[in-house]
């Protein structure tokens, strides 16, 4: 831990940020209420998949309070129809990404429920709202496609005249040959097929947008809740066409991203060509139904899998068969299904042999993206129910075959069969770490207990790894200004969107400093920064690692910078200055120049920059359930997390991150899925009254612990941490409910695990035994 | 929401009179369904009429062995009521379980009983007590009242005041929720009275019903091994993406036998 010994973090009782947001003087998208402002509402597609013969906006044109209607032909005059994707893989055979077109505004077809057809502009949003409905739309049906598998079979209704057989990609990584050979001679194969389900992240900030046109700029400035302006300038720029300069942005609170509020989302370009044509601001507030069908959904992915074993029970060789939803047209968000699933396809595992084949598919539904983990969980819930799944056949402890597979410590850094490179982790130390604290050995007792009161009794571990952090930008710029009364203002690119940065960039420049924390202010994403400072978004758990990382280089560059001027100010060589708690001195001299000193003329400022690269993560969690045989319904019982996240600037913030995500986790494997009519397409989910959005009380009482090996990636020794929560839940309370109905006969059960499909499993296998 | 009329009425009449006048006129007390509705624009009504602050609907009272609960209250009220809490436990349990607490808050127990909403828990604990609902014009018993979905014997213009409950000797509820709305999926209330037991089930069919095999078997052993095996028909179950018929059927049975476990544990 020599590591991190001058470090001590202070760790304020209450965040620096809530005092803000929890007496409602937080500012998010829709709090912006311009002069002048018009008001956008869209009409949508009523149905999956039509052809568009004719608009007639005639009559909506005379009700009063409309200023202008805006339809695909306007999108397509504009030559907004170039949407951003990021699929930027070799594919299987030198195919190449075939990208559809995606105009603002739908152009001649709509491909899902919820698509945009028109968008009105009026003085308020009813009139908007009242003039949509006079909106005549005559479509043409086509069939539509809403599973990814059928959407890849021969006779497939087609989306795309661009993309044959609704297949834009087919990639595949590893080696083929040594996997199949390791297959053939292996003791022990296991095979399961299994889904993660696609879910609706809905941060609980709905989506909101007001554009201004500067006509004498002619720029763009789009009040918007974002994860960070670099990602969306440079979307939106893409999309659009309109120059990087050209586009500006205000974001300051934001209510929850989980990588949804990354995009430059078809309806933002639709409303700067309303902005410029109006020459007014156009403000558009997202409904929670257009929520659920327009933000980009998450997960989606249908893998077969294959683990082959030795008779020692060693892993030789893991093949993957990836179908990946990507819904209806390709977005920027969904790489990290790809990238991240094959760069920590070994999970925490030494297999000497690892294959995966990807198709990428198209069907009539919501466009996928990132969502918090963006693969990284459904590769964690991939290998662990494999482990898992593994283990019960051999009969072996779930735990004791995890380590035998273990990459030994001694092993790091380890190259893994697929090319990444995992720095760092103690994977037997957590593992003996969280077994004692769930009391693994105790488990036979406690079931014995549940089966008593008639609750079948499981429990689940998953031990994960994921990389974290690096991200597209080519650097992260911090800038630090410090003014004549002390205050120190930090400058990032980097924004929350409840991450807690004004606490933990604070505290990373307050330690380095020395200084109190109250005295260092975290601006993020300010509209004056947005053309001097570039960097990455927040996503991907790489702020502190990267960001923070930069925030502390550049809190020492105050103080390497501070120093000769404080020599002159104290007539002494630079050498011989010292700098402790907010003050240069000489050793002798007892006269001290102050860092507000520095700033007495002019605003102190100084820039850092720097590049860090990924750091792994890892954790184990173990969960504990009761299944109620008579209704089906599971009960999370106990949940254990012990966590290598490096080193911890803030302890309860990283608490609450792990907590999230494991709640979200939870949550899908329990109950949250997005379901379509397969035969009309139709959303059946589009509203919390059918969308199993996961409660707090769904995980009662979660046990964390730390389990830290400090990375050397980043000169604080931190490892990303925002998404671990989900990588780990999703694995171990899936193996934990499956654990509790094995004894019955169910092993191959998929999420959601709701008590209607628990009951039916259960009747299922009762009807079997008899 | 489309443009509509707000008025406050200042009684009974002048509600009726509103009504009457307005072809299009909706009441609205705790507007927990109506709102909603509004919001998404599948109801145009012409006036909203707010019933909630009507003095002739407030109220919970316990006269001569029957409780009686004014329209208006809300279901927090009912949960907290010391007065529920004594002469009918199960009815306060009941109205605790209702949605969350903000609907708790605002929902009243006249709006849930005049909507009928058929996974709603009201309806469950007024046909298995075999309430009685006074409106405006007359009484009508709980057992004429529901019928089925949204349906109840409400005439145009005509305004649910109280519900008049029997104490029962004995009740109770057992809900199983359903995981998105909290609607019940299935909800089961026992009521052992003077003339015997009443079993009514919510959520699981288009309408609140009695289990009247379940009554019969409950009256000779009002035990909850009296239920294994008594005869169900879930034909006309609900079927949908959360639960079929016969996990509904499995849980009108499961939450039946557990309403009699908690009945005997008074």
């Amino acid at each position: 831990m020599a590591h991190t010994a001058h470090h001590h973090f202070p760790a304020p009782k209450m965040r620096l940020e809530d005092t803000r947001l929890i007496t409602g003087s937080g500012k998010y998208a829709a709090d912006w209420d311009l002069i002048g402002q018009l008001h956008g509402y869209f009409l949508r597609a009523d149905r999956a998949h039509a052809e568009i013969v004719a608009i007639d906006a005639g009559a909506a044109l005379k009700h009063p309070g409309v200023v202008g209607i805006f339809t695909g032909e306007d999108a397509v005059r504009a030559g907004y129809v170039n949407a951003p994707h990021a699929l930027n893989f070799p594919g299987k055979n030198g195919m190449k990404t075939r990208a559809p077109k995606r105009p603002a505004l739908a152009h001649g077809r709509i491909r899902f429920v919820g698509e945009a057809v028109a968008l009105v502009v009026a003085e308020s949003v009813h009139a908007a709202q009242d003039a949509a409905e006079l909106i005549e739309v005559q479509y043409r049906d086509l069939p539509a496609v809403v599973s990814p598998e059928a959407a890849l079979a021969p006779g497939a209704p087609q989306l795309h005249d661009d993309v044959p057989g609704n297949m834009p990609l087919e990639t595949e990584v590893g080696n083929a040959a040594a996997v199949e050979q390791a297959i053939a001679g292996a003791a022990h194969v296991t095979r399961l097929k299994m889904e993660v389900t696609r879910v609706a992240p809905s941060p609980m900030e709905p989506r909101a947008c007001t554009v201004v046109h500067d006509a004498n700029a002619d720029s763009y400035t789009l009040h918007v809740c974002s994860q960070g302006y670099t990602t969306l300038r440079a979307q939106l720029s893409a999309y659009t066409g309109v120059p990087r300069d050209k586009l500006n942005f205000e974001v300051r609170d934001v209510g929850g991203g989980f990588g949804q509020r990354t995009l430059a989302y078809p309806e933002y370009c639709a409303l700067m060509i309303a902005a410029r044509a109006t020459a007014r601001p156009v403000r558009w507030v997202s409904t929670r139904s257009e929520g659920f069908m327009t933000d980009s959904h998450g997960r989606a992915n249908i893998i077969s899998g294959e683990l082959a074993l030795d008779k020692a029970g060693k892993i030789l060789a893991m093949r993957l068969d990836w179908v990946n939803d990507m819904g209806s047209y390709l977005g920027p968000g969904a790489m990290g299904h790809i990238r991240n699933t094959s760069s920590c396809m070994t999970g925490v595992y030494r297999i000497p042999a690892l294959y995966a084949n990807y198709r990428v598919a198209l069907t009539n539904t919501t466009p996928v993206a990132a969502y918090r983990g963006a693969g990284r969980p459904d590769i964690s819930y991939v290998v662990e129910r494999l482990v898992s799944q593994v283990a019960a056949e051999l009969k072996v402890d779930a735990a004791e075959l995890r380590r035998r597979n273990f990459i030994p410590t001694d092993a790091f850094p380890y190259t893994t069969a697929t090319g990444s490179v995992y720095e760092n982790a103690d994977l037997p130390g957590l593992l003996d770490q969280a077994l004692k604290l769930a009391d693994w050995k105790g488990f036979a007792a406690r079931r014995k207990k549940s089966e008593q009161a008639g609750k079948l009794r499981g429990i689940g571990i998953s031990t994960v790894i994921e990389n974290t952090g690096a991200g597209n930008a080519p650097k992260d710029d911090i800038q630090i200004d410090l003014d004549a009364r002390g205050e120190v203002t930090v400058h990032t690119v980097s924004k929350a969107q409840g991450h807690s940065h004004e606490t933990t960039f604070a505290a990373i420049v307050a330690a380095a400093l020395q200084i109190p924390i109250e005295r260092v202010h975290v601006r993020q994403c300010m509209p004056d920064m947005q053309h001097v400072l570039t960097g990455n978004h927040t996503g991907g758990s790489r702020s502190t690692v990267g960001a923070g990382s930069v925030c502390h280089l550049a809190a020492l560059k105050v103080i390497e910078q501070g120093k000769p001027l404080a020599a002159l100010e104290l007539g002494v060589e630079p050498s011989q200055v010292e700098y402790a708690k907010g003050a240069f001195r000489t050793r002798e001299s007892r006269r001290a120049v102050k860092l507000a000193d520095l700033a007495k003329g002019k605003t102190f400022t100084v820039a850092a920059e720097g590049k860090f690269g990924s750091t792994q993560p890892n954790g184990c969690h173990i969960v504990e359930v009761e299944v109620d045989p008579d209704t089906g319904a599971t009960d999370i019982v106990s949940y254990c997390a012990v966590d290598d996240c490096g080193v911890v600037i803030n302890h309860a913030v990283v608490a609450g991150q792990l907590h999230g995500g494991v709640v979200q986790g939870v949550g899908q494997v329990l109950g949250e899925q997005v379901v379509y009519d397969r035969a009309s397409g139709q959303m059946l989910t589009a509203s919390f009254m059918d969308y199993c959005m996961p409660r707090a009380g769904i995980v009662r009482g979660i046990r964390g612990e730390e389990h830290p090996t400090p990375s050397k990636v980043s000169p604080l020794g931190v490892k990303g941490m925002g998404e671990s929560g989900c990588t780990a839940s999703l694995p171990a309370a899936t193996n934990a409910v499956i654990d509790a109905l094995r004894p019955l006969g169910i092993d191959r059960l998929d999420m959601p695990l709701t008590p209607a499909t628990v009951w039916h499993a259960i009747q299922s296998a009762k009807e079997k035994a008899q | 929401m489309y443009q509509f009329n707000y008025v406050k009425a200042k009684s009974l009449k002048e509600a009726g009179r509103l009504l009457a006048s307005h072809g299009e006129a909706k009441l609205v007390a705790g507007g927990m369904t109506l709102i909603p509705t509004l919001k998404q624009r599948l109801a145009r009504p012409s006036h909203l009429v707010d019933i909630t602050q009507l003095a002739e609907l407030q109220g919970i009272k316990l006269k001569a062995g029957r409780l009686e609960i004014g329209a208006a209250t809300r279901h927090h009220q009912v949960a907290a009521s010391a007065v529920v809490r004594k002469a009918i436990p199960a009815l306060a349990q009941l109205a605790s379980v209702i949605g969350d607490p903000q609907v708790r808050n605002r929902g009243t127990l006249g709006g849930s009983v005049a909507n009928n909403d058929p996974a709603a828990d009201y309806p469950a604990a007024v046909l298995g007590l075999g309430a009685t609902i006074v409106t405006t014009q007359r009484e009508i018993a709980a057992d004429d009242f529901f019928q089925g979905m949204f349906a109840t014997a409400l005439k145009d213009g005509e305004i649910v005041v109280r519900v008049v409950f029997p104490v029962a000797k004995r009740a109770a509820y057992a809900k199983f929720a359903h995981p998105a709305s909290g609607y019940a999926m299935t909800g089961v209330f026992v009521a052992q009275t003077g003339d015997g037991v009443r079993v009514a089930v919510t959520g699981a069919a288009p309408g609140v019903f009695r289990w009247k095999q379940a009554e019969a078997a409950l009256a000779r052993n009002p035990k909850a091994a009296a239920l294994e095996g008594v005869a169900l028909d879930a034909s006309g179950f609900n079927s949908d993406i959360h639960a079929d018929a016969a996990y509904r059927a499995n849980l009108v049975r499961v939450m039946a036998k557990r309403a009699v476990a908690k009945l005997g544990r008074r």
